[in-house]
């Protein structure tokens, strides 16, 4: 869309103003003739850099920040602190010490409390870090600040970065998946728990993992009728409880069933799910048309790297992590000095385990800058939390993704 | 992975441009051809190039090298059976003062001999071309331009082909790292791979940056550098030029692709040879200053990505080509200087031709390592980037 003159506007985190001037983009806008930046770029020395402010970055500003590093930025590109966990209002499962039993949107408001309530953290909203470059001594992170009243460039310069920057959605690929209508299940969450704005009447979910689980059961609770739950592989990939909750509903869950196609003129006005073999291909004869006006995606995440590529971390793809993923050692640092990751980023996971590697992530770059107050009884302690959430079956896959970044670490792999 | 071949007539190390094209043309004389990329096709510089092809050079090999080339290119499509992106929007290459457009017209005269369609444009004949450029800004006095130099995808070029060549029976082996070759009586015998043993006679080394490497493992030494090269692209504006603008004093390339983007590149000052691969923040402030000075109109377009590629640099920026005189069956195709990509038809025809049918020519014997010991080397003055 092109906003007030300028191409290529990503309409739906754009704020409103009066009288602003929204316009369809044939193809491609043209060259902006408007300024939309201040012409001056400012520049800020900080110790440690967080990038996204998730659960992760949450914990890893607030850890760094009782490690008493005077000078923390907590960087997000939303206009809520948070990650995902604004989004969520079920509780959590898992221990105590990790917040279980509470509501993610309550622990957001919760960590951002502690974060204001320290002087040595100072936050920016509506940033996006754009490039991140790494010198001798410190690293170079280059942000955009939205404003109402044209762009700020900056120039961060900082002695430690924590990379937090969770994951993308996955999407298939199908007939029609460019169609209106056609959501990722963060989005659908975004839109109605967020922005209190219901997708659309009648969902088809894809994906029975925890998450297309969830959202099956928040559209519920917003009034919204879910068609059923469609899961390409033979089993429920979520946990049983919230299964159950759905069935309760009314809400059939079809295992062995994949997505076809979508249909609809300029929107979504069905879908057409088949059966599969064990080998996942489309039994023919099994199709079948579902009547609906969204198709919400939640088939798994990929970790969001590219900054972390871009500063030159070594990254390697393993499958349990979701995709590619940088390399890490115990205390969360990277290939690159003083570049630390934390959270989805670091192979998918859940809140609880991110707002641990966050804290581990926290008190290794203080560590690495001198403030070491308790670091070793801390890391041990954070690390042996880990390792708790990871045994069980629910934790055999991360449990594995951690083991193959450990082999990668050691030189298993060299370019 | 599956059992590799034990037996080839010959292999390729490398699969960029030149390696596949090697694949495809040997493949289609008969040979049994095997090539060895250690990682994906389009994986090195190939697939990180600015994806230009130009015919105007100050060297004559150059330029007849890069004239046959583009004849090539224009009936690729064809012959391949798939499209390879190719576009003729021209190449403008600015002047900016008195001495430099002495050797514009010593090149332009030279490239007439070879029959190029090029010719020395006013300040006013530049916006005629690409509107969008600022006289005053590049400090232009003038440029040279020639219609049929343009541009060519280079993962549709390399992947057609790639497939062309596993048609004819090539195999391509990817993921597969060379580790070492061995001699017997000076004289090529086999390759050992991280899957496996290959017996072959002939080994063609096309592994761009990495070449230098595979040399010294049959101790050659190449006098190839590898220099670190970046390049940025915007996101898509309605397309208004379809020349690519360069400049050789300020070192400078870009050009707007059809879907809308603007991609280009510039030496960073002081860049030190070596393996390093991350962009960096000097480029993206040298490269936007130095863009929006050519064309100020374009200040506002937002940059979505820079990446970084080799040029695998030569003493004269001219490529090696052709077999080594102490190893029987060890031919050189490097040390491109960043022109591999636009040359590639025709310096891979020359070495199928040495190859299939021991015929040599004029440019292949001019483009030997061997002159690399003579005192006197003829250099290649037109690079950018």
């Amino acid at each position: 869309m092109t906003v007030e003159n300028i191409p290529n506007v990503r309409t739906c985190i754009t704020p409103l103003e009066e009288d602003i001037k929204v316009y369809e983009q044939d193809r491609v806008g043209e060259i902006p003739d408007k300024k939309f930046f201040n012409k001056n770029r400012k520049k800020i020395d900080e110790d440690v850099v967080i990038v996204g402010s998730g659960p992760a970055g949450l914990m890893a500003a607030i850890t760094a920040a009782k490690q008493e590093v005077p000078s923390i930025l907590l960087v997000d590109e939303n206009h809520l602190f948070g990650g995902q966990l604004i989004k969520q209002s079920h509780k959590f499962f898992g221990s105590e010490e990790e917040k279980a039993g509470t509501r993610g949107i309550d622990l957001a408001i919760e960590l951002m409390e502690q974060v204001n309530s320290f002087k040595n953290i100072k936050s920016m909203l509506e940033t996006t870090i754009i490039g991140c470059y790494n010198g001798k001594n410190n690293h170079k992170l280059i942000a955009v600040k939205r404003l109402t009243k044209g762009d700020q460039l900056y120039e961060i310069n900082c002695k430690s970065v924590i990379f937090a920057c969770g994951a993308m959605e996955n999407m298939l690929a199908f007939p029609g998946n460019d169609l209106p209508g056609v959501y990722g299940a963060g989005g659908v969450q975004t839109l109605m728990n967020v922005y209190g704005v219901k997708p659309g009447k009648e969902v088809l979910m894809i994906g029975a993992g925890n998450v297309g689980l969830i959202v099956s059961y928040q559209l519920l609770q917003a009034g919204v009728s879910v068609n059923r739950v469609v899961e390409i592989l033979p089993k429920i990939g979520g946990y049983n409880v919230h299964a159950a909750k759905l069935r309760r509903c009314g809400v059939p869950i079809f295992t062995s069933h994949s997505i076809k196609e979508v249909y609809g003129k300029g929107k979504v006005e069905g879908a057409t799910v088949v059966a599969v073999n064990n080998s996942f291909k489309e039994i023919p004869g099994t199709e079948e048309n579902v009547t609906c006006d969204t198709v919400c995606i939640a088939v798994g995440l990929t970790p969001s790297i590219r900054l972390l590529e871009q500063i030159g971390a070594k990254t390697e793809y393993i499958a349990e992590a979701g995709g590619h993923v940088a390399i890490h050692d115990s205390s969360m640092q990277t290939t690159v000095k003083g570049v630390f990751v934390a959270g989805d980023s670091s192979g998918i996971e859940e809140a609880s385990t991110a707002m641990i590697e966050g804290q581990l992530a926290g008190i290794s770059a203080a560590l690495l800058l001198g403030y070491d107050k308790e670091a070793g009884k801390l890391k041990k302690k954070f690390r042996k939390a880990l390792d708790g959430f990871r045994s069980g079956p629910f934790g055999l896959k991360p449990k594995t993704c951690k083991e193959k970044i450990a082999c990668c670490w050691d030189g298993g792999i060299n370019y | 992975m599956n059992e590799i071949e034990k037996k080839a007539d010959i292999i390729i190390i490398g699969g960029g441009v030149n390696g596949c094209s090697l694949a495809y043309q040997l493949a289609k004389k008969g040979k049994k051809v095997v090539l060895c990329e250690r990682n994906y096709i389009c994986s090195g510089a190939t697939g990180r190039c600015g994806a230009g092809i130009r015919q105007q050079w100050s060297t004559r090999e150059n330029t007849e090298l890069s004239i046959k080339s583009i004849k090539i290119f224009e009936k690729l499509e064809k012959e391949l059976g798939q499209d390879i992106g190719l576009r003729q929007g021209g190449y403008l290459i600015i002047v900016h003062n008195n001495k430099d457009m002495i050797q514009a017209e010593k090149n332009v005269k030279m490239q007439k001999e070879l029959g190029l369609d090029v010719s020395i444009l006013t300040p006013d004949e530049i916006l005629d071309v690409v509107s969008i450029l600022d006289i005053e800004g590049m400090k232009a006095i003038g440029a040279t331009f020639c219609p049929t130099d343009g541009h060519v995808d280079p993962f549709k070029t390399t992947h057609a082909y790639a497939k062309a060549a596993e048609r004819q029976g090539a195999k391509l082996y990817k993921f597969t790292n060379v580790t070492d070759i061995k001699t017997k009586n000076k004289r090529i015998d086999c390759v050992v791979t991280n899957r496996g043993k290959i017996k072959t006679n002939i080994v063609i080394n096309a592994a761009g940056a990495w070449s230098k490497q595979i040399a010294e493992k049959l101790n050659i030494k190449l006098p190839n550098k590898p220099f670190r090269k970046e390049i940025l692209v915007t996101e898509r504006v309605k397309p208004v030029f379809k020349a690519m603008v360069i400049s050789f004093k300020d070192g400078i390339y870009f050009s707007q692709q059809d879907e809308g983007q603007i991609l280009g590149g510039i030496p960073i000052p002081n860049e030190i040879s070596g393996y390093l691969t991350n962009p960096t923040f000097d480029f993206l402030n040298h490269m936007s200053k130095t863009l929006t000075r050519y064309s100020p109109k374009l200040k506002y377009v937002n940059v979505i990505r820079q990446w970084t590629g080799y040029y695998d640099v030569t003493p004269d920026a001219r490529p090696i080509l052709g077999e080594v005189d102490e190893i029987k069956g060890f031919i050189q195709c490097n040390g491109f200087s960043g022109h591999g990509f636009m040359l590639s038809p025709m310096v891979t025809k020359i070495l199928t031709d040495y190859i299939t049918d021991g015929k040599s020519s004029d440019i292949l014997e001019k483009l030997l390592i061997k002159r690399f010991k003579d005192k006197e080397i003829t250099h290649e003055t037109s690079v950018v980037g």
